[in-house]
């Protein structure tokens, strides 16, 4: 962290590397909007919870679309977030359409586009018969490679599409462009027979690609593994051999390996408390819901917003009595 | 059948003759050999009857002895005679009574010359045409019963005729009888006839035997001033539109309508005696007083209820009509189909009776104009608003919708008790975003409302659910897959049950809600609600349901003014928002078109946010510029400030002149 590389950069470009002020802005941004509850218990309060919820990875949830899109850590805590959610559907063993993906997805981001679901599910189904049932685990891997790295595979694209027409892309690339300078190559024949492109060309407009670009990419060295281990391969191919990767998924942290993906023991805890409760759940229209240990969280009365943010305690709405610890002194 | 009073005539008459043929007739069927006439000849009583050749051999002569000419001198019977032709009667000019029943004859010949004849009795023969009567001017009685004739012709000259038999033919019209004033008596029963007309100038007849026909109308009897009974037994009449002109004759006193499809119809005989009062006996039955007040009673409400169905299938017609409408506008809204001017359908659902009432106005209460019906044909069917654009109908329990400008009904002061009683609500071919914005209206007007059904409502998203959260309560849930896109996805059910499971649900689409259902539904999305309840920082949790809440008082403000109850209201709702699960009251729905709202207006704030960020930066900047700037240059502003301060004090006396200096010159 102290390396002198941090001082190199002037002040601008460090704090908009570490995305700093996109947090900082939004910070403020949720404060003026929430200001009559948030003035009550005050600012520095807030402050420390939202950046507790930016390094937790909570912030995102239930947020706009151009938020969660915003950093690149944004997404990785929106995945997270994701599998944590519906692992358990998961684990049920269902296989869902792409539009219902889309909208579990929306169940965590009410606007999410559908273009991007839809662009991570041809990863899967390999551009084809768009309707198909796709497991969990395939869904969500498929769906981090496109969502993480959106723009990289924009240009991946860009650069796939000129391949296949013959176009040697070793110029400068904008994923807009039509036309660059190339070289005259001999018409590629028998090339044009086979799928793809050739594994090795694509990596070096990749490389290149990886070193100019300001988006996140994925590891370059792992990229080049993948394409080393094929002749040739299409575009799909090479997203899903990504997606497949276990580097990359780890590289990225947000998720965890593919074995790994049913587990999460402290959910699964979570989970048992809950159903423990459920036999109680079907006449307890009226009955107390909250009486096992969940933390209880009242909707805002005004007077005492705060509660305790651990503390299990049974919920009697009337009683502000407790002689548990509470954080009241602080306002 | 001939009226008794001439049967007995023919009766008498038998006993003078017996004309008997040899058993061993020839095949010559038609014709009778003379000498076998002359051969057996025989008489029961003595009577001296020969016949003998004639000149024209066919037909055989018949000639009686003076006696028999004597004793009965008007009367002739030849009855049984195995007679295959009419005989030559010679002699017998005041002939009044012939008798030819139960023969073979085919043709009605040789009697002209009987031009006194009064009688004529041809009954059970093989006859298949009337004629050879033209000259029996004074004929009264013509009695052709069984025969084979198929048409009734060759009257015209019998306008005495009092009394015409031909029942058992096979006669398929009336005709040709329109001359015979003086006829009393016309049996047609046992023929082929399929409906009466052509009776006009029957005059004098007071009885008509029409049974055993296939006669499905009648008509024309109104035109006869003194028909008094008519026989309609076994026939297929079976309305009484078929025979309404009887209702017009009022010489009618004796009817039958036995046999007939109309007679086992429940409005029968309460409807003849309504239509037919001058009625003194029906299917051979008197007419009492009684029956005749249960007629005209039972035939009231058969009128009323006539018009009751009547105005109810205008009234389901113009259902119709408005629910084919609503669907068509809305698969137009729904880009289903191109559009092509929908006007033809407007044009047809305006119901010309009533336009006052329907065009235009959202409320027509048909309670207002059913005042004589039954009350409990009104409160059958209640079909409270129809317009042409959509469609609200009270149906005991249930409240349907159609089309998006139902919405608006539930404004309306609905009557305690009939808003007490609907326990099931509709919406078809309405957004389900429409339908979130009201659901707080719902809850306030329809309390009991437990059961609620979505058909071609636009559900696309497991999210729209969590609005269903906001009511009171729900048993039952019925989302028809048509128009409904989430029932499409495996897992809508469990989430429908996960979120709403503070109403513990009986029942979705139909079947039943078991324990392992709701298990499932907890397995598959309970981390969702712990995540969405305790890990959400603390703001955003109460901003979250501070929205909600707000949401929904504004709307419950928007309805008519502020009621003092509201204020209360406002209280229990927030304890009803305690009562429910509240790990999962952060998963609420905002309509797409809030959504956007919203976010533009945040834009404004974050412009804000940016340009306040900015500064900050550029002030913290500049400060981080000036520190290190200053960092730079502090030791050597610290070195001269060192130096300064020793040069100052080198010389002792010179520096504290100096001070008491710089002290004289303050004062």
């Amino acid at each position: 962290m102290l390396s002198p590389e941090r001082l190199a950069l002037p002040d601008y470009e460090y704090l908009a590397q570490r995305h700093v002020l996109t947090y900082m802005e939004d910070a403020v941004c949720q404060l003026l909007e929430n200001k009559e509850d948030i003035s009550q218990y005050g600012v520095a309060r807030f402050f420390t919870e939202y950046f507790n919820s930016v390094c937790q990875g909570t912030h995102i949830l239930f947020r706009e679309f151009s938020f969660i899109q915003a950093t690149p850590h944004n997404r990785a805590s929106f995945l997270r977030a994701f599998w944590k959610c519906f692992r358990t559907v998961g684990k049920n063993g269902d296989l869902l359409t792409m539009r219902e993906y889309h909208c579990l997805l929306q169940l965590l981001c009410p606007d999410f586009p559908l273009e991007l679901t839809q662009k991570a599910a041809r990863i899967v189904l390999m551009d084809d018969a768009m309707d198909c049932l796709m497991s969990f685990s395939d869904f969500l891997f498929a769906f981090q490679i496109q969502f993480y790295y959106s723009e990289f595979l924009e240009s991946v694209a860009a650069i796939y599409q000129d391949l296949l027409a013959g176009k040697n892309p070793n110029t400068v690339i904008v994923p807009t462009s039509s036309s660059g300078q190339h070289r005259q190559r001999p018409p590629l024949g028998e090339a044009s027979m086979l799928e793809g492109v050739e594994a090795s060309q694509f990596s070096q407009c990749l490389e290149n690609l990886c070193d100019r670009h300001k988006y996140s990419c994925p590891p370059p060295a792992l990229v080049k593994e993948v394409l080393s281990n094929v002749q040739r391969l299409t575009f799909y191919g090479f997203l899903v051999a990504l997606s497949k990767h276990h580097g990359i998924n780890q590289a990225l942290g947000a998720l965890p390996d593919k074995g790994d993906l049913m587990h999460d023991p402290a959910m699964d805890e979570e989970l048992e408390r809950l159903l423990a409760q459920v036999p109680g759940l079907v006449n307890s229209a009226t009955a107390n819901p909250e009486a096992g240990c969940l933390p209880s969280r009242t909707p805002p009365r005004v007077g005492s917003p705060w509660r305790p943010l651990h503390h299990a305690r049974k919920v009697d709405a009337e009683s502000d009595g407790s002689t548990e610890e509470t954080d009241e002194s602080e306002t | 059948m001939i009226p008794g009073k001439y049967r007995s005539v023919s009766g008498r008459a038998a006993n003078n003759v017996e004309f008997k043929l040899n058993k061993e007739t020839p095949s010559f069927s038609g014709r009778l050999l003379q000498h076998d006439l002359e051969r057996n000849y025989s008489s029961r009583q003595g009577d001296h009857i020969t016949l003998a050749s004639s000149s024209m051999p066919s037909f055989p002569i018949l000639q009686r002895s003076s006696e028999e000419k004597i004793l009965y001198s008007d009367r002739l019977t030849l009855e049984r005679q195995k007679l295959t032709v009419c005989p030559i009667i010679d002699g017998e000019e005041h002939l009044r009574l012939l008798n030819f029943q139960h023969n073979f004859i085919t043709r009605i010949q040789n009697i002209s010359n009987l031009q006194r004849l009064i009688f004529l009795d041809l009954y059970d023969n093989q006859i298949e045409e009337i004629s050879g009567l033209s000259t029996l001017r004074s004929l009264r009685v013509l009695l052709l019963g069984k025969n084979r004739i198929k048409k009734i012709s060759n009257l015209e000259n019998l306008k005495s005729l009092d009394v015409l038999d031909l029942h058992g033919n096979q006669i398929t019209k009336i005709e040709n009888v329109g001359h015979l004033c003086d006829l009393r008596v016309l049996n047609l029963a046992r023929n082929l006839l399929s409906h009466v007309d052509n009776l006009s100038g029957l005059d004098s007849l007071t009885e008509l035997n029409l049974r055993h026909n296939q006669i499905t109308f009648v008509r024309d009897v109104d035109n006869l001033p003194c028909l008094q009974r008519l026989f309609l037994s076994f026939n297929n009449i079976s309305t009484f539109e078929s025979v309404c002109c009887l209702a017009d004759s009022s010489s009618l006193s004796d009817i039958t309508f036995d046999g007939n499809p109309i007679a086992q119809e429940s409005w029968y005989k309460h409807t003849i005696l309504q239509n037919m009062t001058q009625l003194r006996q029906l299917d051979m039955k008197r007419v009492t007083e009684e029956e005749r007040r249960m007629a005209s009673v039972a035939a009231k409400k058969e009128e009323e209820k006539k018009r009751e169905s009547h105005k109810q299938s205008l009234l389901k017609e113009k259902k119709r009509l408005t629910i084919n409408n609503v669907a068509r506008k809305w698969d137009l809204q729904q880009h289903r189909i191109s559009s092509i001017a929908p006007n033809q359908d407007r044009k047809v659902s305006d119901c010309p009776q009533d336009p006052s009432q329907l065009r235009g106005s959202t409320v027509s209460a048909f309670p207002e104009e059913t005042g004589s019906l039954d009350s409990g044909l009104t409160s059958a069917l209640q079909g409270l608003s129809v317009t042409d654009t959509h469609l609200v109908e009270v149906d005991g329990d249930t409240l349907s919708l159609y089309g998006s400008g139902a919405l608006e009904s539930l404004d309306r002061n609905w009557s305690v008790q009939t808003a007490g009683m609907v326990t099931t609500v509709s919406f078809t071919f309405i957004e389900f975003d429409e339908i979130v914005q009201v659901l707080p209206k719902l809850k306030i007007k329809f309390p009991n409302s437990l059961h609620l059904k979505f058909k071609e409502t636009n559900l696309v998203m497991l999210q729209q659910f969590n609005a269903l959260a906001q009511l009171r309560r729900v048993d039952q849930l019925t989302v028809d897959p048509q128009g409904n896109p989430v029932v499409n996805f495996t897992l809508w059910k469990y989430y429908v049950l996960f979120r709403l499971s503070h109403f513990s649900m009986q029942k979705i689409n139909g079947t039943e809600v078991t324990q392992n259902d709701m298990i499932m539904a907890e397995r598959l999305f309970g981390i969702l609600a712990h995540v969405a309840s305790s890990e959400l920082p603390q703001y955003r949790l109460i901003s979250i349901l501070g929205d909600a809440r707000k949401k929904q008082f504004r709307y419950l403000l928007e309805t008519k003014g502020k009621k003092p109850g509201l204020v209360n209201e406002e209280n229990s709702d927030s304890k009803r928002l305690v009562g429910e699960n509240t790990n999962r009251a952060t998963l609420n729905y905002t309509t797409r078109d809030f959504y956007n709202e919203r976010l533009e207006e945040i834009k404004e704030k974050k412009k804000f946010c940016k340009m306040y960020m900015e500064d900050l930066v550029k002030e913290a900047t500049e400060i981080n510029m000036k520190n290190e700037a200053l960092q730079k240059l502090w030791p050597q502003m610290f070195i001269e400030l060192v130096r300064d301060a020793v040069i100052e004090i080198r010389n002792k006396n010179s520096y504290m002149k100096l001070c008491l200096q710089q002290i004289t010159d303050q004062k």
